[in-house]
This record gives C-alpha cells, sequence and structure tokens, in this order.
C-alpha cells in the first residue's frame, strides 16, 4: 500500500544508543540518550520479530498490542511512563523513562553486597508508591498480572514506577474468560494460590499477591515461596505446579474451605490433599508469624516498636496481603489505608522518596557496550514464561496453509 | 482509560468538532489535489456506509464479536481523518482494521484467516499476509498507537439498569449504537451522550410500532418530542418520556449533543434508503486498479 510502510520517525535520528540492558522473550532493551534537544536518558524496548531476521511482516503479536495501547493510554507518577511509540523497519520500539534501579537489583544488592537489610522506611515508601500505582492500574481496569522484583523500577529519585505492562490486560468484562488468553500468567514464584489452583475467572487480587511476595521479599532478600517451575508438556497442556504449591502450604498452612469457602471448586482442588505425601512440613507450617520474626530477626531489625522495623502492622499487612482466599484478600486501596503505612506518626505519609533518610549508595544499572545477543538465564525472577498469545487461540487451520 | 472516559486518549485526541473534523479532510484533499479531482468519489457519507457493511460482511463468517467489530470501525474512521482515502488501497484497510481490532479486543484471529476471509469475501486476491501485516504499521502508526477504544454499548448497559429499559427497548437502543457506527458520530461524541440518544430514541419510538425498522420520519418525530417536552411542560406526553426528559435536564447532559445526534442518525436514515454497495464499490475500484494500489 502506497509504495510500503516507512515510519515517520527514525530511532536512531531521535536517540543515541548507549547500551544493552537487558533481553527476554519479547526482545531487548537498551538504554538511549535523547538528541536534537530532546533531553535525558531513556529505556527503549525493541520487540523482536517474531522469527529473528524476518523480512516479512508477520503480523504484531497480541501482548505487544496490548502492551503499546496500554503505555499510551496510562499515566501516572508510579507507572513507567513511555514517551513515544515507533515503528520502523518491521520492528516496534518502545521509549520509556529511564529508571536507574529496580527493586531485584537493590535487594541483590542488600543480600550480596552489603549484606543489610533493607531500611524499614525504605521499604515502607517502595511499597506505598507500589500500591499507589496499583490502585490506579486497577481503577482503570488493568491487571498487570506479572508483578515481580524486576519490573519494579526506582529512579535515582527514590520513585517508584510499576513498568513492563507486557502481560497486563483489561479485565472490564472480557469477552472470553481471562483464562483462554494467556495460560501462564505471573512468574511463578509471585503467582497467587488461586491461579497455582486452575482458577479461570481471576481478579485483580492475583496482583496483591504479587505485591504480598514482594513485601516478603524486601524483608527477608528471598523470594517467600521460591518453587520450582514444573514446565508444559508436549500437548501444551498447563501442569499443576506441585512444587510451587508446597512451597507456600509449608508456611502458610493448607487453605481451608472454611476460610476460603470456594476452594472447592477450584479445578485443581483435588490435587491439594496429595501435596502432603511425602513431605512432613506440610502438616507443620511453619505459619507466617514464624517465618516474620525469624527473618526479621536474621536481618536485625530491632525488636519491639520502633521506625526503623516494619513492626507488628508489618506482619498484619503481609498476613492480609497473603490471604489465600482472593475475595478476602487485600484491595490495592484499602492496602493503602493499612496501620503499616501510618504507625509512628499518623499525619505523616509515606516518603515519597524511598531513598529518604538512607544513605546507602546503590549501583547503577549496568549497561553492556556490545550488543551482542546476551543470553538471560531462565531463572523465573528475571524471564517471563513463555506466552501462547494468538498463535494458540488462532491457530489456521489446515487447509488455509497453501495461501 | 478503560473506567474512565474522560482521562482517555479517545476523548483527548479523537473527538473532533464538525468543524475542526471538516478542516481536517479539506487539508488532506488539498494537499491530494490532483488525485481528488481524477478520481472522484461518492458523498463522504454513502462511503462511510459502504466501509460498514463492508467490514460487518468480512466479520460475520468469522464470528467477530460486535465490540470487536465496532473497534474495527472506530479504526477505520479514525485512519480515513489522516490519511486521503485515494492514497490507500480500502479493501487491505477494512482487512486490516479488523485484524487489529480483534487482537485489541481479546479475540484474537490469525493473521491467515483474515486474509483467507477477504479472498473469498471480496474476491481480492491479497496474496500474501505480509500486506496486512505492513498495513498493521501503518495503522497504528496514524492512531499514534492509541488503540483503546470506549464504546457506547457499555454506557447503554449502565443506563438499562437505572431506566429499567424493557428487553424491545434495548435491543432497539442497541441497533441505533450499531448504526451510528456508520457515521461520524463516533468521532464527534462521547460514547454516553450517543448511549444516552440511543436509549431516549428507543423509548419514544416505542418498539412496537413498526418493529426495530427505524425510519428517518420516526427519528424526526422522536426529535420533535424531544424539542416539546425540553419547554417542560408537555401535555399528554407519556410518563415515561417525562421522565427521561426531566432527567436529561437535571443530569449535565448537553442536550443540545442529544439533538444534534438525533439529527446525524436521521441523515443517515434519509441517505441510507439512497445508498447501493455498487456505486461505491466501481469508484473505488477505479483509483485503486489505476493507481496500482492493489500490487
Amino acid at each position: 500500500m502506497f509504495g510500503g510502510y516507512s515510519s515517520k520517525k527514525k530511532v536512531i535520528e531521535r536517540y543515541k544508543i548507549i547500551g544493552f540492558i537487558s533481553s527476554g522473550t519479547y526482545g531487548r532493551v537498551y538504554k538511549a540518550q535523547g538528541k536534537h534537544g530532546q533531553v535525558g536518558e531513556f529505556a527503549i524496548k525493541k520487540f523482536k520479530p517474531d522469527k529473528e531476521g524476518e523480512i516479512q511482516y508477520t503480523g504484531i503479536s497480541q501482548s505487544a498490542i496490548r502492551e503499546m495501547a496500554l503505555c499510551t493510554e496510562l499515566s501516572h507518577p508510579n507507572v513507567v511512563h513511555t514517551v513515544e511509540i515507533i515503528l520502523e523497519d518491521k520492528c516496534i520500539y518502545i521509549v520509556f523513562e529511564y529508571a536507574e534501579h529496580d527493586l531485584l537489583q537493590i535487594i541483590h544488592h542488600h543480600n550480596q553486597v552489603t549484606r543489610q537489610a533493607i531500611p524499614a522506611r525504605t521499604i515502607k515508601s517502595i511499597l506505598y508508591q507500589l500500591l499507589q500505582g496499583l490502585v490506579y492500574l486497577h481503577k482503570n481496569w488493568v491487571m498487570h498480572r506479572d508483578l515481580k522484583p524486576a519490573n519494579i523500577m526506582v529512579t535515582s529519585a527514590g520513585k517508584v514506577k510499576i513498568g513492563d505492562l507486557g502481560l497486563a490486560r483489561l479485565f472490564y468484562k472480557p469477552l472470553h474468560s481471562l483464562f483462554t488468553g494467556d495460560k501462564v500468567v505471573v512468574t511463578i514464584w509471585y503467582r497467587a494460590p488461586e491461579l497455582l489452583l486452575g482458577s479461570r475467572h481471576y481478579t485483580p487480587a492475583v496482583d496483591l499477591w504479587a505485591v504480598g511476595c514482594i513485601f516478603a521479599e524486601l524483608l527477608s532478600l528471598r523470594p517467600i515461596f521460591k518453587g520450582e517451575e514444573a514446565k508444559m508438556d508436549s500437548k501444551k497442556t498447563v501442569p499443576f505446579q506441585r512444587n510451587q504449591m508446597q512451597r507456600i502450604v509449608e508456611i502458610l498452612g493448607m487453605p481451608t474451605k472454611e476460610r476460603w469457602p470456594l476452594l472447592a471448586s477450584m479445578p485443581e482442588y483435588p490435587h491439594l490433599n496429595s501435596l502432603a505425601s511425602g513431605n512432613p512440613r506440610i502438616h507443620r507450617p511453619v505459619s507466617l508469624e514464624k517465618w516474620y520474626e525469624q527473618n526479621l530477626r536474621n536481618n536485625r531489625y530491632p525488636e519491639g516498636q520502633s521506625k526503623d522495623s516494619p513492626g507488628a502492622e508489618g506482619l498484619s499487612l503481609l498476613q492480609a496481603l497473603l490471604e489465600y482466599d482472593p475475595q478476602k484478600r487485600l484491595t490495592a486501596e484499602k492496602a493503602l489505608s493499612h496501620p503499616y503505612f501510618s504507625a509512628h506518626d499518623e499525619r505523616l505519609k509515606p516518603s515519597d522518596n524511598c531513598f529518604e533518610g538512607s544513605s546507602i549508595e546503590y549501583p547503577n544499572r549496568r549497561v553492556s557496550q556490545e550488543d551482542n545477543d546476551i543470553r538471560t538465564s531462565s531463572l523465573p525472577g528475571t524471564k517471563r514464561s513463555g506466552l501462547p498469545d494468538d498463535s494458540i487461540i488462532g491457530r489456521p487451520a489446515k487447509r488455509l496453509k497453501e495461501g | 482509560m478503560a473506567a474512565s472516559y474522560w482521562d482517555s486518549t479517545q476523548r483527548k485526541y479523537w473527538t473532533f468538532t464538525k468543524q475542526q473534523l471538516s478542516v481536517e479532510r479539506r487539508k488532506l484533499e488539498e494537499a491530494e489535489r490532483a488525485l481528488v479531482l481524477q478520481f472522484p468519489l461518492p458523498d463522504r457519507r454513502l462511503l462511510s456506509i459502504y466501509f460498514y457493511h463492508q467490514l460487518a460482511k468480512l466479520a460475520r463468517p468469522l464470528g467477530v464479536r460486535q465490540q470487536a467489530l465496532a473497534t474495527a470501525q472506530v479504526y477505520v474512521r479514525r485512519f480515513y481523518t489522516k490519511v486521503e482515502i485515494r492514497k490507500t488501497n480500502p479493501t487491505l484497510v477494512l482487512a486490516t482494521a479488523l485484524y487489529l481490532a480483534c487482537k485489541m479486543e481479546e479475540c484474537p484471529q490469525h493473521i491467515r484467516i483474515i486474509s483467507a476471509e477477504t479472498r473469498h469475501c471480496w474476491d481480492m486476491p491479497l496474496n500474501d499476509t505480509s500486506k496486512i501485516g505492513e498495513c498493521e504499521f501503518t495503522l497504528i502508526s496514524e492512531m499514534n498507537s492509541q488503540l483503546i477504544i470506549h464504546h457506547p454499548y457499555r454506557s447503554l448497559h449502565e443506563l438499562q439498569a437505572q431506566f429499567q429499559l424493557t428487553q424491545e427497548e434495548n435491543s432497539l437502543a442497541w441497533s441505533i449504537i450499531n448504526d451510528h457506527y456508520l457515521t461520524d458520530l463516533p468521532l464527534l461524541y462521547a460514547p454516553h451522550v450517543i448511549a444516552i440518544t440511543a436509549m431516549f430514541l428507543a423509548v419514544v419510538l416505542k418498539p412496537a410500532q413498526g418493529g426495530p425498522q427505524l425510519h428517518a420520519a420516526g427519528v424526526a418525530t422522536a426529535l420533535q418530542t424531544l424539542g416539546n417536552t425540553r419547554q417542560t411542560t408537555a401535555p399528554g406526553a407519556q410518563n415515561r418520556i417525562q421522565k427521561l426528559v426531566n432527567w436529561l435536564a437535571e443530569s449535565s447532559v448537553d442536550i443540545e449533543a442529544v439533538v444534534d445526534c438525533t439529527q446525524e442518525l436521521i441523515s443517515l436514515y434519509e441517505i441510507w434508503e439512497l445508498f447501493t454497495d455498487k456505486n461505491c464499490k466501481d469508484q473505488i475500484a477505479k483509483f485503486v486498479k489505476a493507481r496500482g494500489l492493489d500490487k
């Protein structure tokens, strides 16, 4: 059509690529500087074509379409800002504001480098900002569905920004059950129990479970439920994530029908009974209280009431987020008014700079100068599970293939 | 966005006044004056009806949901506010709009299915799917990646509960909303204004009279009702209509906009009677063929 598509905007003319940041199943992320009066640093996400080196247009994946549409529409201080989207040479580039840090990197720094706990007020500010971003998303009927430390950006000014809307989608009256689209959502360690039990109509509550897991990880510097992912078999049926469910039950104990009335109607419910076999820890769960106490002690948070400790309110918030029943789980909005955020001084909200009062220096994001094809590890914390996208739903009938 | 039309890109960038819309269109035509003179086209309103029919024809055998079809209709109308029709292959634009809308509305169709159906439906050899893939880039780029569309169906759903519309009224209102995609209305008014107009017409026209088929004359009568009742005392006006009008008057809804939407619909129902596929099809085929846009 009209002599082929040619972009009015060219990435290279508008940005100077400084280096490579990371890659995933979607493509790669680069750090860039603005040119021609465009001031500042940017992160440019380049979606790779379906097949590397593809010479023809093959149609854009549904998740890229979702991300582009959501990115242009959303605007909130705690959601990564999209500067522009450029379609050029069969590739899609989404230009984001640059954030020097992310939670994965911050946790890593404390765990591996300083070997010190993250200051309690830093954690409080991070959670407060994260929840504000989430309230905004949920109010706008957007479920993130892939919250994890690597996707929560932090700028050098201590502003927390939810990033990577690659799995996000609208949940207002979906045409299909949400289950039909993407069979696998949320990196397994942060996956809510209703998803593990095969729920078909899940809700924004899955994001709050993930926030609970992130909160726990900020406190202990390790993923709280570090299960092993069961892979899809050759028929692409989704297996029951037994190991992940075990990790949860070992701490929280078995979910019960009393606490979670709809439990028995979960498709994978029958698997639950078999969890305990050969795993005595299932019968004697640690309990979240114990886990919390232990980790606070290990990470040397002061005992008793102190503004340098997440305190009893922290446990209460964590319990309300890691609630089995999605209907009882705290909503993002309710979480914001939890006493944890107002303890010690009711008049003061947590700072909107998570580094305030902290003298810890975090290293800058690693930027590689060589733009070679760096393979990412397949650890759940760093890479998302493969998504079927429209290739599964709309798989063409055989007879159409010859065209 | 999804919850709030007020913060949406639709309101900010894709809702025009009539004047703005005609200025934009004049600019496009003036930039391509030679083309415009060389290839005359039917009235824009007829073309709009034609595009609507063609999209619906393509979508039907694929079982595409109403909402995805509606989104595709809006994409086509947005696109042609930015690009002169005679520079495009409309068939390709329509097929691509449907392909993109299905992905956006979470009921994706494979690009090869769309391509095959296009060939079948319009007897048009879109030989390779890469044409649709390329046109998708053009569409998204011209629309600035602003792909989320707010439709009046949801507002109608809310109104239905509020005013306890009967089944017939609701389905009549629904089909009036369907009809508004044949016009410029999706580019001119907020979805709730369209929904209120549709509801108002549905209640006034009473589906019982003549079934759900709408006529310009019927709608004109409805408009008169709206005019009369605006002077608050309308003796003999039915209670429901009165209630509706009172509500309209008290709400912050712009009555002028509702009147204007109604007039636009009257104009549609009038011109629809004159519409034939063939004229549009032939005129479009002329410039597509002559300019090799289907290659």
